[in-house]
């Protein structure tokens, strides 16, 4: 086999790319903005920065990972048809799906679908991976539960309104280019 | 070789290949390792010329021409990797999937589609149409096993050729013409014996098989190289399985045996390796009727009990079915296991049924004549009619029965009746049968997926089987039962290896004296999951940069 020369395509040096330096000071000016920003609210006599879950919560951003869910159509239907996408990206095996056919048009569903909590590493391949936008990344953290055991998602758990998970659905397909 | 085949030399790519003459060069091609995309050629079906993706430059020719109808002739010069053999490709793909419906989510054949993997390989990547694809039929059911898509299918007519050529039924043909052609069923429904195969030729998700859908995702599927265990002609198969599930049989190609056809019947015949009702551990025949019981212990108790009734009776009066379910080996060592207690008799019952001068053969079982070889089923109907009247007139007071087959040869009475005299029953089969129900010991036996050995075919070719589901934890194979039965009742200490076994079935003076136990090619694995999971890690980063050069 000769050696072949590939040339690869390299994207053209941005001004950012460039100058690494900008990067470092844009992180650092996070930090500069809270202390001086805290400071001043100190000053002014704010004792509490403290923000008291779980009776206060933040509203998370729609770039949160958190547990993965299914999206449930208007009719109670998943939108998933457990093509097994996502089962295959997982790093951490952590899905499982047993197809079954249905009179529908679309064929196929997931007669069961099961996420291990516990093995769950929120990377959010799954949601990247899916053809559908059935699997979803949700806002959702709170998933700590008192034995193994319930650290088991079925379908039936997994499953949320489609409009519920409107913010992240726009987000994905704002960053995924679908 | 009296008539040599004369070989030319073809060019292709500044690389030169060799290929006998008359070959076709995209045969020669596809021989030599190059990646030539093609649909609808078959290297067991004739040529049809109909998905025109095969084609490539050949200098002195004024166009591109397909491969796949053109002779090889020495001094060739091709070109396969022109620019204008990428367009062509390109564009064919194109074509192809203009009207494709991209449901590849919910199709059976994802993942090992030829369409999938040439479009994203050869392909363009990305739609210009606009207009609403083209609808068809969908789900149609076609026939007893096989379901039609007409949406998926991209009337490359392999199976039409297949049903013409090879079942030499014709129950599928391609209607109208141009924009308007279509795949369906005439006159009768597609239920021939090999209807199934159409399915595998294929090379989309257009036909699939009822078995098979919406069932598993073959890039989950691991597929072991193994034999048919349904008939006497041993067809080579892929066993593919999942979860500690076989999931399908597929057919192998093996030109000397069944091409790279199989039979429907012995496709389907799997679900017993998983079935809920096998023995799960040795039952033992107590007081309240038969019993679980360790593997030690059992093995123990049929020692014993084959021991006592030696005693009683003399070694003369036990007599033995053999399987022709087993394996070479094991029945090798079944009989040096018989040797070893100086058992009087042994037979075999082999299931029969339909046959046809294609690839059914009529006896039901895969080694049948592998235990004949091995001497352990004499005579005509392999020893049944003399060892039935032996157990009539009392010569033989005890059996050891292998497998079931035995009550299902006919002469339910006669079997009957010699069951429920026998002193000595020691059962070893798949589950527990109600007529085996008087077995001091049943000891369970272990499938074709399960455990690795040879069996030998009706012709005679010997092949191996492998292991492609395991075992439970402390289960015994066939093998490792009679080993463990023969040292128990001897004074040897022995142990069920098949190398040892096969070296001492070579020196045993049989057929198998010329053959060499392959230790190769032990798995013939599509690629194991960690390199599946690199290929993932890789596609994923690589897609992560082409977002960053797009953010960028």
């Amino acid at each position: 086999m000769a050696v072949q020369v590939v040339k690869v395509r390299r994207p053209a040096a941005t001004f950012s790319s460039a100058n690494p330096w900008i990067a470092i000071l844009k992180g650092l000016w996070v930090s500069i903005r809270h202390f001086f920003g805290n400071l001043g609210l100190f000053l002014r006599g704010r004792q509490d920065f403290a923000i008291h879950f779980p009776e206060q919560r933040l509203v998370q951003p729609p770039a949160l990972r958190g547990m993965p869910v299914l999206a449930q159509m208007a009719d109670g239907k998943e939108r998933c048809v457990a093509c097994g996408l996502c089962e295959w990206a997982c790093p951490t095996s952590c899905i499982t799906i047993y197809p079954a056919e249905t009179a529908d048009e679309v064929e196929r569903y997931p007669e069961i679908f099961d996420i291990d909590m516990s093995r769950c590493m929120f990377c959010g391949l799954c949601e990247e991976a899916c053809p559908e936008e059935a699997i979803i990344m949700s806002r959702q953290i709170e998933i700590a539960s008192y034995s193994r055991r319930g650290s088991l998602w079925s379908k039936a758990d997994l499953l949320v309104p489609v409009d519920q998970l409107k913010t992240r659905t726009d987000y994905i397909r704002r960053n995924y280019e679908r | 070789m009296s008539n040599p085949v004369k070989t030319v030399k073809v060019t292709v790519d500044n690389q030169v290949i060799e290929a006998p003459e008359g070959a076709t060069l995209l045969q020669a091609m596809l021989d030599a390792g190059l990646d030539i995309p093609h649909y609808c050629y078959h290297p067991k079906l004739s040529i049809d010329g109909s998905c025109r993706l095969c084609q490539v430059k050949i200098d002195g020719m004024p166009k591109l021409q397909i491969s796949c109808n053109t002779q090889v002739r020495d001094g060739m010069v091709v070109h396969a990797a022109d620019p204008e053999v990428e367009m062509t490709r390109k564009g064919v793909l194109e074509l192809l999937l203009l009207n494709h419906p991209l449901d590849c989510p919910i199709c059976d054949k994802a993942g090992e589609c030829w369409l999938q993997n040439f479009s994203m390989r050869f392909g363009a990547r990305y739609a210009r149409t606009i207009d609403t694809r083209r609808k068809r039929g969908k789900r149609l059911d076609i026939g007893e096993r096989i379901l039609l898509d007409q949406e998926r299918c991209i009337l490359c007519r392999r199976c039409v050729r297949f049903c013409r050529e090879i079942s030499k039924s014709n129950e599928l043909f391609v209607f109208s013409h141009g924009d308007k052609s279509v795949l369906d069923i005439y006159d009768k429904r597609l239920d021939n014996d090999y209807s199934m195969n159409v399915a595998d030729v294929c090379p989309v998700g257009a036909l699939e098989t009822k078995d098979f859908h919406h069932r598993m995702r073959v890039w989950f599927l691991e597929d072991t190289a193994s034999v048919c265990p349904s008939c006497s002609n041993g067809c080579n198969i892929m066993i593919s399985s999942a979860r500690g599930k076989i999931w399908r049989l597929a057919p192998r190609r093996n030109d000397e045996v069944n091409d790279t056809w199989m039979c429907d019947a012995g496709r389907l015949n799997y679900k017993f390796v998983g079935d809920n009702t096998r023995l799960r551990a040795p039952m033992v025949a107590g007081e309240g009727g038969p019993a679980e019981a360790g593997w030690d212990e059992a093995l123990k108790r049929a020692a014993g009990a084959i021991a006592d009734f030696v005693k009683r009776n003399g070694a003369r009066t036990l007599g033995a079915f053999a399987s022709p379910h087993l394996t070479n080996e094991e029945n090798f060592r079944f009989g040096e296991m018989l040797r070893a207690i100086g058992a009087g008799r042994t037979a075999m019952a082999v299931p029969r049924g339909r046959q046809d001068d294609f690839l059914i053969k009529a006896e039901k079982a895969a080694n049948a004549r592998g235990v004949r070889e091995l001497g352990l089923a004499p005579g005509d109907d392999d020893g049944l009619e003399a060892m039935l009247r032996a157990c009539e007139s009392g010569e033989i007071r005890g059996l050891y029965v292998c497998g079931g087959d035995l009550l299902e040869v006919g002469q339910k009475e006669r079997v009957d009746a010699i069951l429920g005299k026998l002193d000595l029953l020691i059962v070893q089969d798949l589950a527990m049968r109600p007529r085996y129900d008087r077995a001091a010991v049943t000891l369970p036996a272990t499938t074709f997926a399960e455990k690795e050995g040879t069996f030998t075919n009706h012709a005679g070719r010997v092949q191996r089987i492998q292991r492609a589901i395991a075992t439970p934890p402390g289960w015994r194979t066939d093998g490792e039962i009679f080993t463990a039965l023969m040292n128990e009742l001897s004074d040897r200490t022995e142990r069920f290896e098949l190398e040892s076994v096969w070296a001492a079935m070579a020196g045993d003076g049989s057929r198998f004296a010329g053959l060499a136990f392959d230790k190769s090619g032990r798995k013939a694995r599509r690629s194991t999951p960690l390199d599946r999971r690199r290929r993932a890690r890789r596609l994923t980063f690589h897609r992560v940069k082409v977002h960053s050069r797009m953010a960028a």
